[in-house]
């Protein structure tokens, strides 16, 4: 079943009839009999295995239903759309046509309509709507299934607003006296017909404000009025010659014609601002949606939007821990009538359209509008008109449903989007887990059978072994077990920065001391690599934890000190650039491979992977600190041999200066 | 007479190399595995260094010190992982004199227990002397002067005290906080940069290669420490 949401589409696109594969088209209308109909439609198209369309052509007779009769129609269409039928609504004059130009355009073999409603929309050139298609259907066949008795059918819809209605004959009538009187004046100078144009304008004019009724009361009026004052014998309806009756025939004709089509293009124009009205705020919906990071951002936009588009009070209610719908997002709805809570309860469960105007458990202030996913209801939307008492007209519900079903596949999306995230992210750490088991087991493993090879070949040739093995074999032991703690340090270094437990005691410090601890500390490693040391006497303190700071720059220089052949040398440099520290350590290597200056300071990268020693943690671990920092740390290749890494660090406001420290205190002895 | 130490330590493997070791140097050891088995040892048998371990099973490493503090003036160097830089410094602060990082060397252990055991030995005594040596800098306590080969060096008042007070404990770690009271004053102890400030103007000064200095040593997130030769 494609989309389970109603298209808003006035026609849809048309798909070529596929040959075996019945369509079925049930015809709907603005009465609660829709529903069986659709449930008949329903049952044969399943039987069948048919695609099946369920159709609401809408004329300009479809404003002045009740509103009951217009929720009809919406949850019909809802309810079909639910069922699997593609539901559509067109707009048009001519019901019968435009069903039939529908189903021509989609391949529909059978029609279904409603016994009972051929009364109601009898009026179609003489005939019945099912004489209609019945004469017109050519290859289609056209089924008419029985309602349940005339009690479900509607009676007819009264006129909307008497008063206003009435109030516009008036109009009417007086725009014909006007008329007249025109009439009176030019008569001297105007030739009969030129006073029949007069009446036409007026009947024009008259049609494009007005109504039809009015419209067609004016066309009827002024022929009359016409006919009473200005054709012979004057002030009678007595006409004087056949010429004249001819005149006021084509009078009378043109101007009925004339007012239909006014009111025609009126209705088209009104259906055109409509759906472009819909058009933009489908698009504009779409695009907020697109934009959204987390499932609450889209919700609240979402609810936003609703609400300007509906003026209204809209609130999103999903349901939280067990089956209690809770405001997610949207206006916080402070309910006085239990009542509200229960709509919302029923039309999240049944997946159906209710409240205010909707024709289903409408004593309630709002509507409520199922969010329906996967086919199921995910959350129901709530909206409550800012003018009380205003209900929303179908044309508005149909809107509000199309951005219902944009608002749901939406978040059907963000939540389908977050597990596949959540799964990447968990995969990522089963990944990344693994390796650092293999790596560390392998980066253990190695010391401790140095180390303990060299202590049993010590304690196995106590008596055997010259003194110079035994010291060999002791420093050996020795070196290891340095070897081992330095990585142990590192991992579990590496383990508080990335858990977020690594605590910063940032202190203004002098880089020049975290520089010489750092090489005091390898003292021992630096034997072999003279390091030539160049810092301006006036650089700025900064503010870092020196432990930290420290532990870049040893990581750094060990990391020099184990790709460098013995002997090169080191440059460690640092100048101020750009309010920031830039501290650079040169080595005379081999330099780094091309293309893997980045990729260095991941975690568990080794140059060549298993020959060099330590878990690969330590670049990784001075990116981390020096982020952590607000600086960046890089690595490159020199132009003349050997590898570059640099850091920055921020300069921060107020530092103490150098140059002004503390007030000596008074000498005491 | 061997100098008695008093090891608290829980393992006994820790123990046991400890053992072989010291008592090779000719110390005398006594052993505790508990805090409060240890401050018993320690008041019965009157050590003159104690070590001890900051995990202990019983109780804090730094109440055992607090504690001991109250009756004794006995060194204690306290044995401590790395990464746990606050709690030296608590501990040193508390009264410890000097602290171990593990794992260490027996050589580090040896050094720092012979500043240790020096301090019992007359501690004012050497200052009375008058002369220190650091590498080529020779410090006269009584002129008040300092000198680096043939040259005078002419230093602040600060800078003097600073100098005095690290030969005072020199071979021993002196915390920030420590520093900064002796020599500034108790309202200065917050002001760990002007320390570092004066500290990088006395290496300026006295050692060869500022950056990585023979003398004025860094002790990391600690304090500083004048190596004693």
């Amino acid at each position: 079943m494609p989309d389970p949401g109603p298209g808003v589409a006035q026609s849809i696109q048309p798909e070529p009839a596929t040959s075996g594969g019945e369509r079925l088209l049930v015809c709907l209308d603005p009465s609660p009999f829709s529903m069986p109909l659709i449930r008949a439609t329903k049952r044969i198209a399943d039987s069948q295995q048919a695609k099946w369309y369920a159709l609401y052509v809408e004329t300009p007779a479809h404003d002045r239903l009740p509103l009951e009769n217009q929720g009809h129609v919406a949850q019909a269409l809802y309810q079909a759309a639910k069922l699997g039928a593609q539901a559509v609504k067109v707009s048009g004059f001519r019901i019968g046509d435009e069903i039939l130009v529908f189903a021509r355009e989609n391949g529909v073999s059978k029609i279904f309509v409603g016994k009972p409603y051929a009364r109601r929309w009898r009026r179609f050139l003489g005939t019945s709507l099912v004489d209609h298609l019945i004469w017109n259907c050519g290859p289609i066949d056209v089924f008419v299934i029985s309602g349940e008795g005339e009690a479900a059918a509607p009676a007819a819809a009264p006129g909307p607003k008497p008063r206003r209605l009435l109030k516009e004959y008036l109009l009417a009538a007086a725009g014909v006296s006007l008329c007249t009187g025109l009439g009176f004046i030019l008569f001297p100078y105007l030739a009969l017909t030129n006073l029949a144009m007069i009446y036409l304008l007026t009947v024009v004019i008259i049609s494009s404000f007005l109504a039809r009724g009015p419209a067609i009361f004016s066309s009827f009026f002024s022929v009359a009025a016409f006919a009473f004052f200005f054709v012979p014998e004057y002030f009678s309806f007595a006409i004087a010659s056949t010429e004249y009756a001819i005149t006021l025939l084509v009078m009378l004709l043109v101007s009925l014609m004339v007012s239909g089509l006014t009111a025609r293009v009126r209705h088209q124009a009104r259906a055109a601002r409509e759906q472009e009205r819909q058009t933009a705020a489908l698009f504009e919906m779409s695009q907020n949606l697109t934009a959204i990071n987390s499932l609450e951002e889209l919700l609240q936009v979402a609810a936003e939007q609703l609400a300007r588009t509906f003026d209204s009070r809209v609130a999103i209610l999903m349901p939280e821990t067990g089956e209690k719908l809770e405001i997610r997002a949207g206006y916080p709805f402070a309910d006085e009538d239990v009542r509200e809570g229960m709509v919302a309860r029923w039309a999240f469960k049944h997946g159906l359209l209710a409240g205010a105007g909707t024709g289903t458990l409408s004593a309630v202030k709002s509507i409520y509008l199922p969010l329906i996913a996967s086919q199921h209801a995910i959350g129901v939307l709530r909206l409550e008109s800012s003018q009380p008492g205003r209900v929303l007209d179908a044309e508005s519900l149909r809107l509000l449903e199309a951005l219902g079903s944009q608002v749901a596949l939406a978040v059907e999306h963000e939540n389908l989007s977050r597990q596949t995230q959540g799964a990447q992210l968990q995969m990522e750490a089963e990944r990344m887990r693994n390796t650092l088991l293999s790596s560390v087991s392998h980066d253990l493993r190695t010391p401790l059978t140095v180390i303990a090879g060299s202590a049993s070949t010590l304690l196995e040739g106590e008596e055997t072994l010259d003194s110079f093995t035994k010291h060999e074999l002791a420093q050996s032991i020795f070196e290891e077990a340095r070897r081992l703690d330095r990585l142990v340090h590192n991992l579990l270094e590496m383990s508080r920065l990335q858990s977020g437990e690594a605590m910063f005691h940032k202190e203004w410090y002098v880089l020049e001391e975290v520089i010489g601890s750092a090489l005091g500390q390898l003292d021992p490693q630096l034997h072999d690599h003279p390091v030539s040391i160049n810092l301006p006497t006036d650089l700025p303190l900064v503010r870092i934890d020196a432990l930290l700071l420290e532990r870049v720059v040893i990581n750094l220089l060990e990391n020099s000190i184990k790709y460098t052949p013995p002997g090169t040398p080191l440059e460690i440099s640092a100048r101020v650039e750009d309010q920031e520290l830039l501290v650079a350590l040169a080595d005379r290597g081999p330099g780094l491979p091309k293309g893997e200056e980045e990729r260095i300071f991941e975690k568990f990268y080794q140059v060549s992977p298993g020959s060099a020693r330590g878990a690969g943690l330590g670049l990784t671990i001075c990116r981390s600190i020096i982020e952590a920092h607000g600086g960046r740390i890089r690595a490159a290749n020199r132009e003349d041999g050997g590898a570059l890494f640099s850091f920055t660090i921020p300069l921060g406001e107020g530092a103490p200066r150098l140059d002004k420290p503390l007030p000596e205190t008074a000498e005491k002895n | 007479m061997n100098p008695v130490i008093l090891l608290i330590e829980d393992d006994p493997q820790i123990r046991s190399f400890l053992r072989a070791s010291l008592v090779t140097q000719g110390y005398d050891l006594i052993e505790a595995g508990t805090g409060r088995e240890g401050l018993a040892l320690a008041a019965s048998r009157v050590p003159d260094v104690v070590l001890l371990d900051l995990g202990l099973p019983d109780m804090e490493g730094i109440e055992v010190i607090k504690q001991l503090r109250g009756w004794s003036g006995v060194p204690v160097i306290v044995l401590s992982a790395r990464g746990q830089e606050r709690d030296k410094v608590a501990n040193l602060d508390a009264g410890a004199d000097d602290y171990l990082t593990k794992p260490f060397g027996v050589g580090e252990l040896l050094a720092r227990m012979r500043v240790a055991l020096r301090k019992v030995v007359p501690a004012e005594e050497g200052r009375q002397e008058g002369q220190y040596y650091l590498g080529n800098v020779k410090v006269d306590v009584e002129r008040r002067q300092v000198w680096r080969g043939q040259e005078e060096v002419h230093l602040t008042p600060i800078e003097y005290k600073l100098l005095t007070v690290l030969l005072k404990n020199r071979g021993k770690v002196v915390t920030h906080r420590q520093l900064l009271k002796e020599v500034w004053g108790p309202s200065y102890i917050e002001q760990n940069p002007y320390l570092r400030i004066f500290i990088l103007n006395l290496r300026r000064k006295l050692e060869d290669d500022p950056t990585r200095p023979q003398y004025l040593l860094t002790e990391p997130g600690v304090g500083y420490r004048l190596r004693d030769e």
